[in-house]
């Protein structure tokens, strides 16, 4: 590929003076003494929900609870039983479109800024996004302090696809007036399950 | 003595009361970066290690590109190379045609602004949706980007209203309520995102180590983009490139709290490979002049941005002033720099928007020392022939006088009788100090005159 | 412990009595000040403006007369400045004479340590951080960083009797001087000087003060054109007030 040698080429000659890779172990990250409650608070500050759900609690039942109007639910969970969609098996990812909450799961959560590592278990992972609602499941136990320790600890799959989502959709764009629910998701619960 | 950008300014500041929201609305996004920067006890040393990994990486760039690329291609993703804009408007369009794209929706990308790939994929007949809901408004009205984070900034809610009342987006006359027009401008995008064959992003970070690109959006509009099409195209310039993950936590920590004063976007989203029912992923590196400037001695640090607009936020030029004012497409403190980067001819006259005050490289996440390289442009804008011939000639008149201490005491001897001239002389057209001040008093003695008396007593 | 002063053009032009507030204090300290005749010029308007090689010969005649002095003490942050940050780059040489050149705040507050009542001024003053001395000479704590706040003009000025200090909101955001930018950008100029004499009043302060001539030079112009009441004085004339 003519470009790939000649860009790398001609940047290398270009390159005057070098510099070392500064040690990174030194650095003071911040740590919480409660990190789950700090996740709790900081998720509330991004303008989502996070509930601490008792043990031995019917997830389908709180989820119904929290959203009676919802007619599409869409997971491929399989402790959801209220799901009328299966993003396994949608034909394509448009068809999940219409639905009023998507219940996924996330594999750890990040103190310092209500992220949750989620990365794809489902064939069309539109369902992170198009669903109106989302509702991740996470374990309560599984929070950490800071990205730092989050980078070091995030894992893909062969789907080979992974975000971290903190709250709901939002955009200032208008007058910057912040709004929740712009692109994807209007709204964002994380339900802390103490497994 | 003017320049593209004081002659736009001037226009700018007309409007007053605009201008005071203006730089209130972005001193306001300044104290949430400030707030964010006080709530971490490690935030200037997080500054100096990104510093630091960035003067690491450009310098080592070539080795960084060429394992990003093996990885990505490991993934079973098409890596393409492009030499510059047009080669990547080229390589963008090929893939689109072979796919038999008619309609592309795309997330935030300021480099498709700077390949200019909108018009040449839309003189060929595919349509390109901006999703990122202030680039979207801009696109509709026709208007280009006026700040890198926020482009529509400079419209206000009754601008968007109509905008959206003229689109068809909006089918309530009158109501311009921000959360009512979000919303409709979903329900217009979710439709552009059912039906488009094609998605393109940007990308923050691209790591070596993986092959993965970083995206981070608010709205959710990148992962729309790639979820529901079937090609997901990414554009990435050649300094995004960072070495691993422990890095990418540095950076990614530090990006939303500089720019936005939020601390992350709401989705950090790392694509390793297409999803199963999609089309193979292409990732396009774009060199386009960085690796020219890698070599330029004073201003290869430009090279270490992470365009999180925190420059132009603290810039007391730039809120004064708006991202119109100056003529590249990035404005503020980095674009005055990467203009000059990029057409020295075309962009000199953007070099006077800028009072050294330093606030930029203080704020500047990783460091660049972007007040210093303003002052650096303006000892070559003679030699570019681009100087003001004004200031070259007043600054040649102060030499003149400085260097002779005869010529000097007789100059400040005389300046007292400045106090006399008439008013209508001295504030005319030609003392341009006149427009703003009111010409101070000289006295009667200067110092070098008072002090021979106190010093004979 | 041998001190030059240094005082730059526009002092020695137009603000003359900034010059002798500063020989009037430093002989107060009892310190043995010389005042070097045939100074003109430090070099940074023709610098900033993007003709620093004008200040070369201006540079050689400021190492040539001040070389044998221990300290070279100027009442102006921007001046200072400009001559730690560039005579040694534009000398081609370390330009020791340079680096022992220090803004007077700063001298009288890390040098000389001064710790007893200096002059009588009770009235209200609005500190104004001129951005020379935050983010060059560290004369404050930048706004922007997240350090220990300190702010060594403020301490010197705690030593003035009667005196009472505030700040401004946005307390170090830059005047709009900024040399040539004051011409050549007239108009963003003037605001950013309007606005930052309208935050400074707003505090209810009676005089705005700072380490700097010609930020005040700048805000008094925008000031009296505007038709703002409020006064002016270099830090030093306070320090030294009544004296």
């Amino acid at each position: 590929m003519a470009s790939k040698e000649d860009i790398l080429k001609k940047y290398r000659a270009n390159v005057r003076e070098k510099f070392d890779m500064p040690d990174l172990s030194d650095i003071k990250a911040t740590t919480y003494p409660d990190p789950l409650l700090q996740f709790m608070n900081m998720t509330k500050s991004v303008g989502g929900n996070a509930i601490e759900v008792e043990k031995g609690r019917d997830i389908n039942e709180l989820i119904k609870e929290l959203y009676p109007d919802a007619k599409e639910i869409a997971s491929n969970l399989p402790e959801i039983t209220i799901a009328t969609r299966n993003p396994d098996e949608v034909g394509r990812a448009r068809d999940l479109n219409g639905t009023d909450v998507g219940i996924i799961r996330g594999s750890f959560g990040v103190a310092e800024n209500a992220c949750v590592w989620i990365p794809q278990q489902m064939k069309e992972k539109a369902v992170c996004f198009i669903s109106e609602n989302l509702v991740i499941l996470l374990d309560k136990k599984q929070i950490v302090n800071n990205m730092h320790e989050a980078y070091q600890r995030i894992e893909f799959n062969d789907y080979g696809y992974g975000t971290f989502i903190s709250g709901p959709s939002k955009t200032a764009d208008i007058a910057q007036v912040l709004v929740m629910g712009a692109q994807a998701a209007r709204s964002a619960t994380v339900l802390l399950i103490d497994e | 003595m003017s320049t593209t950008h004081s002659k736009a300014a001037k226009q700018f500041l007309k409007n007053q009361q605009y201008a005071h929201w203006h730089d209130a609305t972005f001193w306001a996004v300044r104290t949430k970066r400030d707030n964010m920067a006080y709530g971490l006890d490690e935030w200037e040393q997080l500054r100096e290690k990104a510093s630091a990994i960035k003067r690491h990486t450009i310098t080592h760039l070539d080795e960084y590109l060429d394992q990003f690329a093996t990885n990505a291609e490991k993934n079973g993703v098409e890596v393409h190379w492009a030499k510059d804009a047009k080669e990547f408007n080229e390589i963008v369009y090929g893939i689109l045609k072979n796919h038999n794209v008619k309609k592309m929706v795309k997330s935030k990308s300021m480099l498709t602004e700077e390949c200019e790939m909108n018009p040449y994929l839309e003189e060929r007949g595919i349509e390109v949706v901006e999703t990122d809901l202030g680039e979207r408004i801009i696109q509709l009205k026709g208007q280009k980007p006026s700040h890198i984070v926020m482009p529509a900034i400079h419209l206000n809610h009754d601008d968007v209203g109509e905008l959206f009342e003229e689109k068809g987006i909006s089918n309530e006359k009158g109501n311009h309520d921000p959360t009512f027009l979000t919303y409709r401008a979903r329900l217009s995008l979710r439709n552009e995102f059912l039906t488009a064959d094609a998605g393109m992003t940007g990308a923050n970070f691209g790591i070596a180590s993986t092959g993965d690109i970083v995206v981070c959006t608010n709205e959710g509009n990148a992962d729309m983009s790639t979820s529901c099409p079937k090609l997901h195209i990414a554009a990435i310039g050649l300094e995004k490139i960072i070495p691993n993950y422990e890095c990418l936590a540095v950076f990614q920590r530090m990006l939303c709290r500089a720019g936005t004063g939020q601390p992350t976007t709401t989705y950090t989203s790392h694509f390793r490979k297409a999803r199963p029912t999609a089309h193979h992923m292409h990732i396009v590196l774009v060199d386009n002049g960085r690796s020219e400037w890698i070599a330029n001695p004073e201003h290869w640090e430009a090279l270490k941005c992470i365009r999180c607009g925190s420059c132009m936020n603290t810039c007391p030029v730039y809120r004064r002033s708006g991202g119109y004012s100056y003529s590249y497409f990035i404005p503020g403190p980095i674009g005055i720099n990467l203009g000059m980067l990029r057409d020295t001819q075309a962009h000199s006259g953007n070099v006077s928007a800028c009072t050294l005050c330093l606030s930029c490289q203080t704020v500047c996440p990783v460091k660049v020392n972007l007040g210093d390289q303003i002052y650096q442009w303006r000892q070559q804008l003679d030699d570019f022939g681009t100087a003001n011939p004004q200031k070259k000639l007043m600054c040649r008149g102060m030499s003149m006088v400085y260097g002779s201490s005869g010529l000097y005491n007789f100059g400040t001897g005389l300046a007292h009788w400045a106090n006399f001239i008439p008013s209508p002389i001295m504030n005319c057209g030609l003392n341009p100090w006149a427009e703003g001040h009111k010409m101070m008093e000289f006295p009667k003695k200067p110092f070098h005159e008072m002090i021979k008396e106190v010093k004979s007593e | 412990m041998k001190v030059g002063l240094f005082i730059p053009c526009y002092v020695d032009a137009v603000y003359p009595e900034v010059g002798m507030a500063t020989w009037k204090l430093l002989k107060h300290l009892g310190l043995d000040v010389t005042y070097p005749e045939k100074q003109t010029c430090c070099g940074q308007p023709m610098a900033n403006a993007g003709f620093e090689k004008q200040a070369i010969p201006l540079a050689e005649k400021f190492e040539e007369k001040f070389k044998d002095f221990d300290y070279v003490v100027a009442p102006s942050v921007s001046c200072t400045a400009f001559i730690k940050m560039n005579y040694s780059r534009l000398l081609n040489h370390e330009c020791e004479t340079a680096k022992r050149c220090m803004d007077v705040v700063e001298f009288l507050h890390d040098v000389v340590k001064v710790d007893r009542r200096l002059g009588t001024f009770p009235h209200k003053v609005s500190l104004h951080n001129s951005c020379h001395g935050v983010r060059e000479l560290g004369l404050s704590s930048p706004s922007e960083e997240h350090v220990n706040k300190f702010n060594k003009i403020k301490d010197l000025l705690q030593l003035v009797d009667g005196i009472d200090v505030v700040e401004p909101e946005r307390p170090d955001e830059c005047c709009g001087f900024g040399g040539m930018f004051s011409v050549e950008e007239t108009a963003v100029s003037a605001q950013m000087g309007k606005d930052k004499v309208e935050r400074h009043i707003q505090t209810g302060a009676e005089y705005i003060t700072g380490p700097d001539c010609s930020c005040l030079m700048h805000m008094a112009g925008v000031a009296k054109k505007q038709g703002l009441n409020i006064q002016f004085k270099h830090v030093v004339e306070i320090l030294a007030a009544g004296l």
